[in-house]
């Protein structure tokens, strides 16, 4: 291997500290028993002693790839031995990016590359299942990102699969591993809202959602996305991650869904939908709402979570109660006039400015320093699970649940009815 | 208006409350829309950035507020000037430095305040500022002015009895306490808020209190009171409230300020063209652990 860049070893240097932090949080929390996917990450950062390394091979070296490209590089203790594509432009250009690593264009030959630990899976959904079952038969530790799979079936498959393995197996849900997240879950748990009855979940954007196509015949390869013999769109690539949220936060799966998905704006030969509207029924009648638009931003991306004490908006980390302390007066003239009382109240006075005239109401979250979104600790937590040779626990749980459940919403627009959980998947 | 509303229902039932707080929550807003100095695109900061240089056409709604305005500062001989704002700048800019404005700074400042100098159109219906660098502010007067239809409208909903809190500095009460024959509404003490100086008995009717305190409401200090007299340019003395009940919001609002920066002796005319209100001044006496006393009271 050659020496890496100035920049990646300081880049690496400042990921050490903060997974250093993070270990020392992590082996300090009650919450891990609720928590487990954050188990490996109580092994503070090793050396960047060989032994120490573990040996990735990453297929996909698209936009995501490149994005797991770099967090690799900066996680202490993990060498990206391979790359794999079959769309050469990309698979050049990771190999330009990562000194040293050996280049595919075909996966079973990566699989064969000895003292491969494990493999990250970044391809089309259509992919997802049967690379994951690839690699899983040649005993490798598996990240496939998310959504799980294509199919119901598939899902059922790969969790068929998995069962009993003492392999770690990972699904790109990051926001499992966002602090902004976990800060949410806490506060969810101390009962900060009271028992969540309904979530609004949104992702909002105002593009195409294209990548540039070199030739007409690269068309669907590149823009998987919007056809369907590869992708559920907005769904599987959008919505996975927040009914993921849901699923964890509930913590339980939907029971059915109902929902409208049109090609409103962008009728530009694409076959997935522009704009969707998707319900979800839990039990105990918790609903979850899911709307995607991508020719309107105003809204962005949110997951609100709403509760009788209070809402929780746990993408930009904000709380919300619905009964902000009132004024002292205020309070005692209630009292009276609950207890019987006719008293005075002083209440007159020159007036009442609030302490900031901007956004009082809304209490933030601590945020972390480096601002990830949680692809890099689910990644460092990858690593660490497999070093310490331990699955993540609850991880298949998490990407069954979320994967169903979105291809169940996919299934509900296309088929104009309502989508209830298959009673026989079994995890 | 950068503060707190606060409405307490009592015997209502909660849906039909939770309506009501509703409404009090969009009409409260749009008012505070047409008002606030601080919203660039409010009507009044369009007149503040545009009315020094030519007639600007003011909505109605607006149009409604300003003739108000313009007639309490008749009915208070000038004591109530919705165009002081540069006058309270100046001295907020030089406290902050802890200095004192010149004689000059205050003359000069003076020449871009006063209500004289709006010009309004009654046919066109249109305002223009005779000397640029004027400015508007309806901080003294968006309390009360929005509390009124508010109250007008619970009424007409059937609500018979309701305590509305602006801010604390302005309530407005319908009906009676359920447990009295009227709402029993205290002026706090500033440095013991628990205890009460003076009670009003408030029936359908409204009080607010405006006054200079020694610290801010978060308890840090606060150097110079905020109201400053039309008559001199100058902040009015030592810590003092003034708080006056009226049937009318406004009127209480406008008279609060108002009688705080006019002598004694010219209250009590100001206060005959206002039927039914009434008015107690509190000051605090800093050498004396700033006990408060009355020091004038009015009552018809």
């Amino acid at each position: 291997m050659k020496p890496d860049s100035p920049s990646i070893i300081s880049q690496r240097t400042r990921r050490r500290e903060f997974l250093k932090q993070v270990a020392a949080f992590v082996g300090s929390t009650a919450l891990l028993a609720e928590l487990p996917w954050w188990s490996s990450l109580r092994a503070a950062p090793v050396s960047d002693a060989p032994s120490n390394r573990v040996r990735i091979g990453l297929v996909g070296v698209g936009s995501r790839g490149n994005l797991h490209i770099s967090h690799l590089l900066r996680t202490p203790g993990v060498e990206i031995a391979a790359l794999c594509d079959d769309y050469e432009p990309h698979l050049n250009a990771g190999l330009a990016r990562v000194k040293g690593a050996k280049g595919f264009s075909e996966f079973r030959k990566m699989l064969e590359m000895p003292n491969l630990d494990g493999v990250l899976i970044a391809l089309p959904l259509n992919l997802h299942s049967q690379f994951t079952l690839d690699a899983m038969s040649a005993g490798k530790h598996v990240y496939c990102e998310k959504s799980l799979a294509y199919t119901i079936e598939q899902c059922q498959a790969v969790a068929n699969a998995y069962r009993g393995s003492k392999k770690v197996f990972q699904v790109g849900h990051q926001r499992l591993y966002s602090p902004s997240y976990l800060h949410a879950y806490e506060l969810v748990k101390k009962g900060a809202i009271g028992d969540i009855k309904q979530i609004r979940a949104y992702w909002h954007r105002n593009g195409n959602w294209r990548n540039p196509v070199p030739s007409p015949e690269l068309e669907h390869r590149l823009n998987w996305r919007l056809y369907r013999a590869y992708s559920c769109g907005l769904m599987t690539e959008l919505a996975s991650h927040h009914m993921q949220v849901a699923n964890w936060f509930l913590g339980e799966h939907p029971l059915s869904v109902v929902g409208y998905g049109s090609i409103n704006y962008w009728k530009d030969g694409r076959e997935l939908y522009d704009n969707v509207n998707v319900v979800y029924k839990y039990a105990g009648g918790v609903h979850v709402i899911f709307d995607s638009l991508i020719s309107n931003r105003f809204y962005g991306m949110e997951v609100q979570m709403m509760g009788p004490k209070g809402t929780i908006e746990s993408e930009t980390g904000r709380m919300f109660s619905e009964t902000p302390p009132p004024a002292p007066g205020i309070v005692q003239l209630i009292n009276g006039i609950e207890r019987g009382v006719f008293e005075t109240i002083p209440i007159g006075g020159p007036s009442w400015v609030p302490d900031l005239k901007k956004n009082t109401k809304a209490a933030y979250f601590p945020q972390e320093p480096n601002h990830d979104d949680g692809t890099g600790l689910a990644l460092a937590a990858f690593a660490n699970a497999i070093r310490l040779n331990e699955p993540i626990p609850g991880m298949m749980e998490q990407a069954c649940h979320s994967g169903v459940a979105v291809l169940m919403g996919q299934m509900a627009m296309e088929q104009g009815r309502e989508v209830t959980w298959p009673e026989d998947f079994k995890i | 208006m950068g503060t707190r509303f606060s409405v307490v229902l009592p015997g209502m039932d909660s849906f039909v409350g939770e309506a009501l707080a509703e409404f009090a929550d969009s009409h409260l807003r749009s008012q505070e829309r047409l008002m606030s100095r601080f919203d660039s695109f409010s009507p009044i900061s369009e007149l503040n950035q545009r009315a020094g240089e030519e007639p600007i056409t003011v909505p109605p709604a607006l149009w409604k507020i300003l003739a108000l305005c313009h007639s309490h500062w008749q009915r208070t001989r000038g004591a109530f000037d919705i165009t002081q704002w540069p006058l309270n700048q100046l001295w907020r800019e030089n406290v902050q430095r802890s200095e004192v404005p010149s004689d000059e700074s205050i003359q000069q400042t003076r020449r871009i305040t006063g209500m004289e100098q709006l010009q309004f159109d009654d046919t066109a219906r249109t305002l223009k500022f005779a000397t640029e660098g004027m400015m508007l502010d309806l901080g003294g007067f968006g309390k009360g002015y929005a509390l009124e239809p508010l109250a007008r409208h619970f009424r007409e909903q059937g609500v018979a009895r309701a305590f509305f809190s602006f801010g604390e500095s302005s309530v407005t009460v319908i009906g009676s306490h359920p447990h009295g024959s009227a709402w029993p509404v205290g002026i706090a003490n500033m440095f013991h808020p628990e205890t009460a100086v003076h009670t009003f008995q408030l029936r359908d009717a409204s009080l607010s209190t405006s006054g200079t305190a020694p610290f801010n409401q978060t308890g840090g200090p606060q150097n110079f009171g905020h109201i400053i007299s039309p008559r001199d340019g100058r902040p009015i003395e030592g810590y003092r409230t003034m708080s006056v009940a009226a049937p009318s919001a406004v009127d209480a609002e406008v008279l609060s300020t108002a009688l705080l920066v006019t002598p004694e002796a010219e209250r009590t005319e100001i206060l005959a063209g206002y039927p039914g209100a009434s008015a107690i001044e509190i000051v605090y006496h800093p050498y004396n652990q700033f006990t408060p006393s009355i020091q004038w009271r009015y009552e018809t």
